[in-house]
């Protein structure tokens, strides 16, 4: 018999083989190896064997059910095979996946691996998907987030930049959630914002399967009985699975996928493989969730001890602001009372005394000494008052309004005008009202000593960075910086120059508050007061 | 003639107030604690009261209070020779606040303000 096929020799060719490709030379020197390899398959070998057949060679029938048997099984090792590695590849991904879910506590990046993992080519594949989370407060599941395009054209050219880009999961997951978790939320928020189901509607799909803890897949869904027409409408898919989140017993979420683009049928398959991956999901949510909880009860209690270190502050500046306000108290009643009794009889007497008489010089001089030392007094007990500011945010306009609205009648006494235009438009300013107010009042009151023609001061307001500048200008004094300064030193002797302790106080109050006061001299144009009130209060010093 | 009374615990404080109020036209009684106040008050009607807010151990807040509460008809000013008693919620309960001086202006101001808008009270009250 002529044989085709090179069976029964040892060593061939390549030539001499069809079966046997580049790579596989191997073959060629192991006669065993290729026949198990490659003849049961080969055209040569069935020609050789259909040959034997036709000569009636008793081993032909033999050869030939035992070759049958031998490429059955073959295949079914092949397939085997074919199972066990699809099984590694799925067990390496829930590996990779369940040590991401495990080691991360941020939600987000947990969702973003949860979704990426359902819709990504080397996870499970599907087109689309939605998550959807208990809302035990509100007692409602809502879509939370959507991941997957909206149709071909944006799947063509996502899938394709996939491909390109060969990245793993996780760093696919890292890319969606710094680069497209808003934007995807975004893109997804119409359906997000319908996906919502009272949890108390139990007849509802989605709140049935959450409640049975197991997983449905939906088909048919635009005619089935269970699901709203208005939910088919919404997924615009005719077969959908939906996937309960549970995490000990308890309802977490659910997760909707689809393959809304290719439209492959979902199988039973994915769905087991989709439940095996739901309980570390559920679970990395749940936990993810519990942890940003903790960071906000972390942050309550924190800021709750911040304000109960402040009450303790307050309770020992209290302490020491009653103490302030006993000593002065008993100065006060101590001092003015006689100074009351000394200048108001000194008054009395001048009333009464007439211009002529040789005591009326004697009894102005005490008049004039008593108001002096009533001024002194004024200006210590309102310096102890500013040893503990109580500072609020408050109106500029109405500060600045309240003082010359004070000041009003003395000013104008002195033949002075005033001019302020508000500013509605100004932030509140972070200050103790009472002491800026004092503070604006003793600078007006300091300009009324000016002895120059132009008698009008000019307020003005203007928002800074985290302030407001109130600017006070005072045409009438003319006087030097070097004056001026001496004016803004405490207790320094500044009688003649008619302003006693006044300014030197509210620099030292403003200072004290951490707001600059600036006092700038020019000899021919008169005195600019700057105030810089904070509108922050982590600006206060 | 406005009939006032004056409650300070300092004796030469009442005379200078006496002194000066009837110089400004108005009848003076004066009383040197809350318990003399009182007793005044209950042997005739005052237009107005003027109060110290320091009573030797007693406290010009309580007698204003008791007045508010009793005399309410009556206005009362408060004298004080600390201006801090302004910030004192139960010191708003006054129709008036002056921290003392020897300068009685403002004090003359403010019981002829009082004293008018009283008029003017019980004239809306006629009609």
């Amino acid at each position: 018999m002529d044989r085709e096929c090179c069976w029964d020799r040892e060593v061939i060719e390549l030539a001499d083989c069809p079966e046997i490709g580049t790579g596989e030379e191997d073959l060629l020197v192991s006669k065993r190896q290729r026949t198990l390899e490659k003849c049961g398959d080969c055209p040569l070998f069935l020609n050789d064997l259909a040959r034997l057949r036709d000569e009636n060679n008793p081993l032909a029938p033999i050869m030939t059910d035992f070759l049958a048997d031998f490429r059955r099984q073959k295949t079914q090792i092949q397939s085997l095979v074919s199972f066990l590695d699809n099984k590694t590849l799925e067990i390496r991904f829930l590996h990779e996946l369940g040590q991401v879910l495990q080691s991360s506590v941020d939600l987000d990046e947990v969702l973003s691996v949860a979704l990426t993992a359902i819709t990504s080519g080397k996870g499970f594949g599907m087109n689309r998907a939605f998550l959807l989370l208990c809302d035990r407060e509100d007692g409602i599941l809502k879509g939370y987030l959507g991941l997957g395009p909206r149709n071909q054209e944006e799947a063509s050219q996502v899938w394709n930049e996939i491909i390109q880009s060969d990245m793993d999961l996780q760093t696919l997951a890292k890319n969606f959630r710094l680069n497209k978790l808003s934007s995807e939320r975004a893109k997804f928020h119409d359906i997000l914002e319908l996906l919502t189901v009272p949890l108390s509607n139990k007849d509802h799909i989605l709140v049935k399967t959450l409640d049975g803890k197991r997983p449905v897949l939906v088909e048919g869904a635009f005619q089935h009985p269970d699901v709203p027409p208005e939910l088919a409408r919404l997924l615009g898919v005719d077969s959908f699975l939906a996937m309960p989140l549970i995490s000990r017993n308890r309802r977490v979420g659910m997760i909707i996928a689809d393959n809304c683009i290719t439209r492959r049928t979902i199988t039973d398959e994915d769905m087991h493989s989709l439940e095996t991956f739901s309980f570390p999901v559920a679970f990395a949510i749940e936990r993810a969730s519990l942890y940003d909880k903790l960071h906000v009860e972390l942050e309550r209690v924190t800021e709750a001890g911040k304000k109960l270190k402040e009450q303790q502050e307050l309770i020992v500046r209290m302490e020491n602001m009653a103490l302030v306000g006993r000593i002065t108290s008993s100065i006060a009643h101590s001092v003015r009372n006689p100074l009351m009794i000394i200048g108001g009889f000194a008054r009395s007497m001048l009333k009464k005394s007439p211009a002529s008489d040789s005591k009326h010089t004697f009894i102005e001089s005490i008049v004039a000494e008593t108001r002096q030392l009533e001024g002194v007094l004024d200006e210590i007990l309102n310096y102890s008052d500013s040893l503990y500011p109580t500072r609020d945010f408050w109106d500029v306009n109405q500060l600045v309004e309240t003082a010359l609205h004070d000041t009003a009648d003395v000013l104008t006494s002195h033949g002075y005008a005033t001019f302020y235009s508000p500013d509605n438009n100004l932030p509140h300013v972070y200050i103790d009202f009472k002491q800026l107010s004092n503070c604006l009042r003793t600078v007006l009151h300091n300009d009324i000593t000016g002895i120059g023609t132009d008698r009008s001061i000019s307020i003005s307001s203007q928002c800074g960075n985290d302030c407001v500048i109130l600017r006070i200008e005072d045409s009438s004094r003319h006087i030097s910086q070097a004056e001026l300064d001496h004016l803004l030193v405490p207790f320094s002797e500044t009688h003649e120059l008619g302003a006693g302790l006044g300014l030197a106080l509210c620099k030292t109050m403003l200072e004290k508050q951490g707001i600059p006061f600036v006092a700038q001299a020019e000899q021919f144009n008169g005195i600019r007061y700057t105030i810089t009130l904070p509108t922050r209060k982590e600006e206060q010093s | 003639m406005s009939r006032l009374l004056v409650v300070d615990d300092e004796a030469n404080i009442r005379l200078l107030y006496s002194e000066e109020l009837q110089d400004e036209g108005y009848d003076v009684v004066t009383a040197a604690s809350s318990a003399e106040a009182i007793e005044t008050l209950q042997s005739g009607a005052f237009d107005l009261a003027v109060l110290d807010i320091k009573l030797k151990n007693e406290s010009g807040i309580e007698l204003l209070q008791k007045l508010v509460k009793e005399r309410h008809d009556m206005p009362v000013i408060l004298c004080s020779a600390f201006s801090c008693y302004k910030d004192d919620f139960s010191a708003w309960l006054a129709d008036g606040y002056v921290v003392k001086s020897g300068d009685l202006t403002e004090l003359k101001q403010e019981i002829a303000r009082v004293l008018a808008k009283k008029a003017q009270k019980l004239k809306a009250e006629a009609k």
